[in-house]
């Protein structure tokens, strides 16, 4: 009996400190979200950081999944991503399949129902702009072709502010009392856009119809934008490596436009277009494909100033 | 009725309908003609031209669909029929949300018996997963493949070999461990590394050697710990527990261990063109039995995968096993396999291995593997 007794009092005990036990993970719990601050914007590229950064001044702290010299087809999706966007309250994607190898796995992962695709903390930034090259049939034996359209819409400065108006209404959404502030940004993000872009098109005005070629399929809308013309690409098929077939035919064509320039990004090898280099004297040019891809590219302005200034250094 | 008072009444109906003609009628009835002619002028043109393109979404709700070939040809170093051809696998993925709160995977396989040659279907997986639990929280219903460190939960084809490692086929069988059951998942909130702990609870009737469903409510339990941390930008390293506990073909119980070690290097920049990796799994297995003395045994593989080129990875192996029934028994094997991925969609494997043991003279096999995918296919974990 007396035995019964002590079991009873030590059960109890335990169930006391097992109460308490959980009371102190939910109070953590609480504490945790209660202690939310800014609003955790998490990016898959980082031109999408750079704007976000723009529009949210010192409401909101981002970080972007993806570096600047990263093909952002290829992110490798790494579990540690998953910490930052289990937490955050807004998701902004370039959209258009283009991470389709890696955002919508770590989204599904991180539990976190606020940021999935159709919830308030979403934003797609590719929702109004003007797509170019969208196929009329999906066929994979064209290489890697993107059945929405080409997705590397951000290398036009135009689109930023488009990027910035999607942006600014997803970050309203999750945040409307700070509405006012993130339209004064985004007032102040595209009178400098207007301002910058008359910059650039004047610097590039010179060189309007230049015939270049480029590695990858990633720069029709920076071609259409400032007036360029790409002859042909190093890939024959979008992702297929350069071949030699290619390679002669580039060269060819290098020789019979007067090409001056093949234009690369930092994540692919130039040993094909070196090779057309030495055959031609044509220069190859590894241009920024995204904010950070070099050291002095700070923010998404300073990315066409990069470009705008290497292309002019190589065409003058 | 005589003809006056017919009179009578057309000369009440007429003023109403003449007036109803008059009110159809505008005052200038050219003004009229040069209307209507400018109506039908239009409607003409309207119908001259094509019709106008209505954007209509293309969208279904149809799941993505994936379909995954798997050819192979085969050699083995003994025996009279030792050469082989066959279509190994063919795997259709359905995967799709289903509402706000689940999704749900298919993978439905149309496997070749290796004996018989004919083609039977199964359901190699096929699970929800629920997408809006609190805390961290994710829960995993149906039949899949398990927890259990690095290979478990990939599927063949995926692998950077094609035949399985031997303590692993000892343990799980061809199919590994792969149940219907139960998985509960927490990320835990853990902010310098990742860290997720999962809990599975299984019927126990997969095919793995090591468990099986007796005539009793024991069913098999699973822990895995996964910690991943990231070095730096270029390199990882994960380190995963198990543990799994469950009923065995002896009517009694099966307990083991399992540990695996991973270190990725990727560099971040020219992540395409080259890589390495050091992956390694250790097992221990402890089958106990009703009459019996309990057995005891280990196993362990640990390869190494090189990316030579943007489409070349070499992956080396070595294979250490004791034999679950008998840890006298011990294999070991050497392989070395080849592998030209043309695109994401297409890769042509090449593999060769030695296997001794202390039981039999040892023996050579040769693989080629051909795995091609046609619509949709989901992103690989890391």
């Amino acid at each position: 009996m007396q035995l019964d007794y002590i079991k009873k009092i030590n059960s109890n005990k335990i169930n006391m400190k097992k109460r308490s036990v959980s009371f102190t993970v939910l109070l953590l719990c609480i504490l945790s979200f209660a202690h939310a601050g800014a609003i955790k914007v998490v990016t898959t590229t980082t031109d999408m950081k750079s704007i976000a950064e723009f529009i949210g001044g010192d409401k909101v702290s981002v970080t972007s999944i993806a570096t600047g010299y990263q093909n952002p087809h290829f992110v490798d999706p790494k579990p540690s991503y998953i910490i930052g966007l289990s937490k955050a309250n807004l998701f902004v994607t370039v959209g258009l399949d283009l991470e389709t190898g890696w955002s919508p796995q770590l989204l599904t992962s991180s539990r976190n129902n606020k940021i999935q695709k159709g919830s308030p903390g979403y934003v797609d930034a590719s929702e109004g702009v003007t797509l170019y090259q969208v196929p009329t049939a999906a066929n994979r034996g064209e290489g890697d072709i993107h059945i929405y359209g080409n997705p590397h819409y951000w290398l036009d400065p135009l689109n930023g502010k488009i990027i910035a108006r999607n942006i600014a209404n997803g970050l309203e959404r999750v945040d409307p009392s700070n509405k006012s502030a993130y339209e004064t940004n985004l007032k102040t993000f595209d009178d400098k856009i207007d301002v910058k872009m008359r910059e650039w098109l004047t610097k590039m005005a010179p060189y309007k119809g230049t015939k270049i070629i480029a590695y990858h399929n990633e720069w029709v809308y920076f071609e259409t934008r400032f007036g360029l013309h790409i002859v042909d690409f190093m890939e024959p098929k979008p992702g297929i490596p350069p071949t030699p077939s290619q390679m002669v035919k580039v060269i060819n064509e290098v020789k019979a436009n007067g090409i001056k320039v093949i234009i690369s990004s930092p994540y692919f090898t130039t040993s094909s277009s070196d090779v057309v280099t030495k055959q031609t004297g044509a220069k190859t040019l590894t241009l920024a494909t995204s904010t950070g891809a070099f050291d002095s590219i700070k923010s998404y302005f300073d990315l066409f100033d990069y470009d705008v200034a290497q292309l002019i250094a190589v065409l003058k | 009725m005589n003809l006056n008072s017919i009179l009578k009444i057309l000369l009440l109906i007429i003023p109403l309908t003449t007036n109803e003609i008059i009110a159809q009628i505008p005052a200038d009835s050219t003004a009229t003609d040069s209307l209507l002619l400018k109506q039908v002028e239009e409607q003409m043109q309207v119908n001259s031209q094509p019709a106008p393109q209505q954007t209509r979404s293309s969208l279904t709700f149809n799941p993505d669909i994936g379909l995954i070939g798997d050819f192979q040809g085969s050699y083995l170093s003994s025996g009279k029929k030792n050469l082989d051809y066959y279509l190994n696998e063919t795997e259709l993925s359905l995967q799709s949300v289903i509402d706000p709160y689940i999704r749900g995977d298919f993978f439905i396989s149309f496997g070749r018996d290796p004996e018989t040659h004919k083609y039977g279907v199964d359901v190699e997986e096929g699970y929800l997963t629920t997408l809006s639990l609190p805390a961290g929280l994710q829960l995993k219903a149906g039949k899949f493949k398990q927890a259990v460190g690095r290979i478990n939960p990939v599927h063949a084809h995926a692998l950077p070999f094609i035949d399985l490692p031997n303590a692993y086929v000892n343990y799980f069988g061809e199919e590994g461990l792969n149940d219907e059951g139960l998985s509960v998942s927490w990320l835990m909130p853990t902010k310098a590394f990742y860290q997720e702990l999962v809990f599975q609870t299984t019927a126990g009737y997969s095919n793995s050697p090591s468990f099986a469903r007796g005539e009793n409510n024991r069913l098999v339990y699973l822990a895995h710990l996964k910690n991943f941390f990231t070095l730096n930008d270029n390199a990882t390293l994960e380190l995963g527990l198990t543990g799994i506990s469950g009923g065995n073909d002896s009517s009694s119980v099966t307990n083991m261990g399992a540990l695996d070690f991973t270190y990725k290097y990727k560099p971040v920049k020219l992540n395409t063109y080259h890589s390495f990796t050091w992956q390694n799994e250790f097992f221990y297995n402890n089958a106990k039995n009703r009459t019996l003395p309990s057995l005891n045994s280990f196993g362990l593989y640990s390869f190494v995968q090189y990316q030579t080129a943007k489409r070349w990875f070499l992956t080396g192996r070595y294979d250490y096993a004791q034999k679950p029934f008998d840890k006298s028994i011990v294999e070991q094997a050497y392989s070395l396999t080849a592998a030209w991925l043309a695109t994401e969609f297409e890769k042509i494997e090449f593999e060769g291995k030695t296997t001794d043991n202390n039981i039999e003279k040892r023996f050579y096999q040769l693989w080629l593997r051909w795995i091609f995918v046609m619509g949709a296919h989901g992103a690989h974990q890391y």
